[in-house]
């Protein structure tokens, strides 16, 4: 497709400031501009956030906006036959045609059950956008991307101090234990700045310790690579505590007795101890009794221990934990993570003494707890089965030496600008808030969303449910069956488990709209094309997961949209106008943009917004109306380091929870609601106040014949598989046979097996199989068959990118038996066999 | 007599038949005023909203910028205040 672009007569260069689209986090950038085309994209240095620096996604920007395979006119289907690799055959048409085809498909649904329509939202930076559906009328997630890495993360970080995310304090930290995650490396948080911080952090000389399958970046340029098992990161982590706990006796008392829950009583039944007033009870040392907590002065009140009252025995949450893991001793975790029970003995025990445990620090006058000592952990380490349990371990793990959202230790990063949620819960404890994102829906039977979100009061959008909800419905009471779909920056047949059971899926719908800049797997699948307009040409403002920084900033065109787009905004008012919702969307965005809060601001339902008039009202709803989108434009941001008190202890006076009983207490309910509502054999094995040792599936697939375990992993030259298209990037990962150059597999492994760098093999787990070339290195677990996230795509036109192999999410299972029951988290590794092909390689 | 600024969104718009009005109100707390507010039906809004003296929990109030307590329903108003009264939406989501 041709491309076409405006050109102005200003043949000067312009330094175009604005931010970065290639991920979902933001970088500041700038955009050098000639002649009204772009032609450099560098790092704003005048960003706190990224410092200057941009990774090679975002040098690759340019790429993506002069693609030649962007769509740059809306598209109809002429093809009635779908299905993967089949032609839609595309042929351009208006977008007054394309507007009106999809308003009277989709207002046909919307007046017979607007449930019908599945909606496949991506585009984090449009995160505004995201409450579209609802307004449709439809509560359904068809997507698994989000929560395929924070499923269990999000609504641990959330519940223990009102943030979204977490990092540790790249500025003080001199211990820093690194468990599945890229985190300064190569992924997860701001990585452009995060990169800087890190090797700042370890030019002080912090010391680096991580623990993954494979020798990924952060294993590579740390102190210490410790090699263990997929989904075993849990046994490495309480096998620690143990040590901590029950060997060398080293915690912080103070932190734990003052700042958590630790020293509640737990009745036998798992349930708090609690006065006739329903106060939460505690062991006053002094008058050898219990009383409600806050009567028990702090010298007074016992962490330790196991008592009686009222014949009842009883004992602290701390005490509980500590009984708990009494049998997870480094040679029994160790035995389940191959990691040696004297390497878990030692990290334990660096880890304690670097904490520095009693010390303080004085920040701007201000007297701080002083931990330099901190375990981060992202989707390797907790996207898994069991991962309510994973998050919770290493946050607890965390707490043992004080060090949550203090100086030196383990940060938690607030969704955005708002900051973190803390508001007074039960008992003096903060308000737990697992859900940040939309307010958690009651339990209802039958349910609405094919999702079953009700069904999962704590937890998160758990879209890889569809595959097992739509294809057995009667299983799970739902009474209605989609028939449309709606795919807005998101690729479904891509990001779910079990491709197959979502190609069932997408043949049932009658119609498909697609708002994107580029076909991809399930565009392909499109009745209309509508088609987005990139990062460089529209406007919002910026401000998600920032984790040393806070305020937004702009994203602005920095030329004229290419052939004939639209910004997602427009298309999506449009809809609603013509389905005769835009009042309700106008009233959902001043909910969602916090208009609220400002009522002179808020949208008027009768008129249309433009993209320009909305993202105003944003700056000045937040900023005042003397940083209004003019201002923004002149000056790029309004992201400043934040405060220390916007940073360290967020909870004051509040204590933190160690003991989760609200977890429990929401399992306990959830039992009750599916047996009054007849649902049996529904997992609830996971609410528990405690997290403890226990096999996932997984795991137990082990016994099954699947003697190895396969892991995905993601790369710093791409986010998600969305960029692989990117000739550039392409190239550059090609050069790192380690990463990208095929299936994975050590190289003992590969002798026992007879399998050479080049052989074709083919993996095999209970939901499917995938094939490709061996890649034999030395650098990952013996055990496991690791495949980078963008070694393939299938709908790849771009000559020069290749692809090497098949598409790793086949090998995954969408049932809840492969779902964290309690937060509907995904498991995001498998069990495999393995088997060569074909012979190819060189030996 | 004072007058309150009442912005009412989603639901509560259609049950009232406006998005904006100013309203007087003599001494008055919140739920004073959610019984002034007659709806389209011919009840009123404290009817629609408000549950066994608490705020039902899909509708949302917001005085000046601050959400309100369930239970905050005899918060007392003051001229000029700014009350905003929703539905609140679950199902909201992307990623």
């Amino acid at each position: 497709m041709a491309l076409a672009y405006a050109v102005p007569a200003d043949t000067s260069d312009r330094w175009i400031p604005s931010t970065c689209g290639m991920c979902l986090h933001g970088c500041g950038i700038k955009v050098m501009v000639r002649n009204g085309v772009a032609l450099k994209i560098e790092g704003d240095e005048t960003n706190p956030d990224n410092l200057g620096k941009l990774c090679p996604k975002g040098n690759a920007g340019i790429a993506r906006l002069y693609d030649a395979t962007r769509v740059l006119t809306p598209l109809k289907r002429t093809n009635p036959e779908k299905g993967p690799g089949v032609d839609p055959r595309w042929v351009p048409i208006s977008w007054d045609e394309a507007y009106e085809t999809v308003a009277r498909e989709l207002d046909r649904v919307r007046r017979d059950d607007p449930r019908k329509l599945l909606c496949a939202l991506g585009d984090f930076q449009r995160i505004v956008l995201w409450g579209w559906p609802a307004v449709f009328g439809s509560p359904n997630f068809f997507t698994s991307l989000g929560n395929y890495c924070g499923g269990s993360y999000h609504p641990v970080n959330g519940s223990v101090d009102g943030s979204f995310a977490a990092i540790n304090d790249y500025d003080r930290c001199n211990y820093w234990i690194q468990i599945g995650s890229g985190d300064g490396f190569s992924a997860h948080l701001h990585l452009s700045g995060s990169a800087k911080r890190m090797a700042d952090a370890r030019m002080r000389g912090m010391r680096v310790v991580t623990l993954d399958p494979r020798c990924s970046v952060a294993a590579a340029k740390a102190d210490e690579w410790i090699p263990a098992l997929p989904g075993t990161d849990r046994a490495f982590v309480l096998g620690m505590a143990h040590v901590l706990l029950h060997e060398l006796k080293q915690f912080d008392r103070d932190f734990l007795r003052d700042k958590t829950n630790a020293p509640y009583l737990v009745n036998s039944d798992g349930y708090l101890l609690r006065d006739e007033a329903g106060k939460a009870m505690a062991w006053d040392l002094r008058q050898n009794s219990a009383r409600p907590w806050y009567e028990v002065p702090a010298d007074a009140m016992a962490l330790e221990g196991a008592f009686t009252w009222n014949g009842e025995n009883v004992r602290t949450g701390f005490q509980v934990w500590k009984d708990m893991l009494a049998d997870h001793t480094p040679e029994r975790m160790g035995e389940i993570c191959t990691v040696s029970p004297a390497t878990i003995r030692r990290i334990a025990r660096e880890f304690v003494e670097a904490a520095q445990i009693g010390s303080t620090i004085v920040i701007e006058g201000k007297t701080y707890p002083f931990r330099p000592a901190a375990l981060n952990y992202y989707r390797g380490s907790q996207s898994h089965s069991n991962g309510l349990f994973d998050n919770l371990a290493y946050k607890m793990f965390n707490m043992l030496v004080g060090n949550i959202d203090v100086p030196g230790g383990h940060l938690g990063v607030p969704l955005d600008h708002r900051g973190f949620f803390v508001s007074p819960g039960e008992d003096g404890v903060v308000k737990p808030e697992p859900h940040q994102l939309h307010p958690a829906p009651a339990f209802k039977y039958p349910p609405d969303s094919t999702h079953l979100m009700e069904w999962f009061p704590i937890g998160f959008d758990a879209g890889q449910l569809n595959t097992e909800t739509l294809l057995n419905p009667e299983r799970f009471g739902l009474n209605y069956q989609p028939e449309a779909m709606l795919i807005y920056h998101s690729n479904p047949l891509w990001n779910m488990p079990e491709t197959d059971k979502v190609e069932q899926i997408m043949r049932r719908m009658k119609f498909v709209v697609a708002i994107d800049i580029q076909h991809t797997e399930s565009t392909e699948w499109a009745d209309i094309f509508l088609p987005d307009r990139t990062y460089l040409e529209s406007t919002l403002l910026n401000c998600l997961e920032p984790p040393a920084v806070t305020g937004h900033a702009l994203r602005q065109p920095v030329v004229e949209p290419l052939g004939d787009t639209r910004d997602a905004y427009d298309i999506l008012t449009e809809l609603a106008e013509r389905m005769g919702f835009r009042d309700d969307w106008n009233d959902l965005l001043n909910i969602v943009c916090g208009f609220t809060a400002k009522p002179q601001y808020l949208l008027d339902p009768d008129r249309r917004y433009s993209v320009e008039e909305l993202w105003d009202r944003y700056a000045r709803n937040i900023y005042g109306d003397d940083h209004d989108l003019e201002w923004f434009k002149k000056n790029g941001h309004a992201v400043r380091y934040r405060t220390p008190e916007e940073t360290f202890m967020p909870y004051g006076d509040l204590r933190i929870p160690f003991y989760f009983e609200f977890i429990k207490r929401t399992g306990d309910q959830m039992r009750t609601n599916l047996e009054q509502a007849g649902v049996a054999d529904w997992p609830l094995d996971n609410y528990q106040a405690l997290p403890f040792w226990k096999n996932s599936q997984v795991i137990d697939d082990g016994a099954r014949g699947y003697e190895f375990y396969a892991i995905t992993f993601k790369e710093s030259l791409h986010t998600f598989a969305d960029t692989m298209v990117i000739p550039w990037l392409s190239e550059v990962s090609q050069k790192d046979a380690a990463v990208h150059g095929g299936i994975l597999v050590n190289s003992v492994t590969a002798r026992q097996l007879h399998l050479s760098t080049g052989d074709r093999i083919r993996l095999t787990s209970p939901a499917g199989s995938i094939e490709g070339p061996a890649q034999v290195i030395e650098g990952i677990h013996p055990q496991v068959f690791g495949v980078s996230n963008t070694i393939t795509r299938s709908t790849i036109t771009n000559p020069g990118v290749k692809t090497k192999g098949s598409h790793f999410n086949r090998l995954l299972t969408g049932s809840m038996r492969y779902t964290d029951s309690a937060t509907g988290g995904l498991e995001s590794s498998a069990r495999v066999r393995v088997e060569k092909v074909s012979s190819g390689g060189v030996r | 007599m004072t007058t309150v600024e009442v912005a009412a969104l989603g639901a509560a718009r259609k049950l009232l038949g406006f998005s904006r009005s100013r309203v007087a109100v003599e001494n008055a707390t919140v739920a004073d005023l959610l019984h002034d507010l007659k709806t389209l039906d011919g009840s009123t809004l404290y009817e629609h909203l408000v549950c066994e003296g608490r705020l039902r929990g899909d509708f949302a109030v917001v005085i000046n910028g601050l959400s309100l307590k369930p239970d905050a329903l005899g918060t007392r108003l003051q001229g000029g205040d700014q009350l905003v009264a929703m539905a609140i939406l679950r199902h909201m989501h992307g990623g």
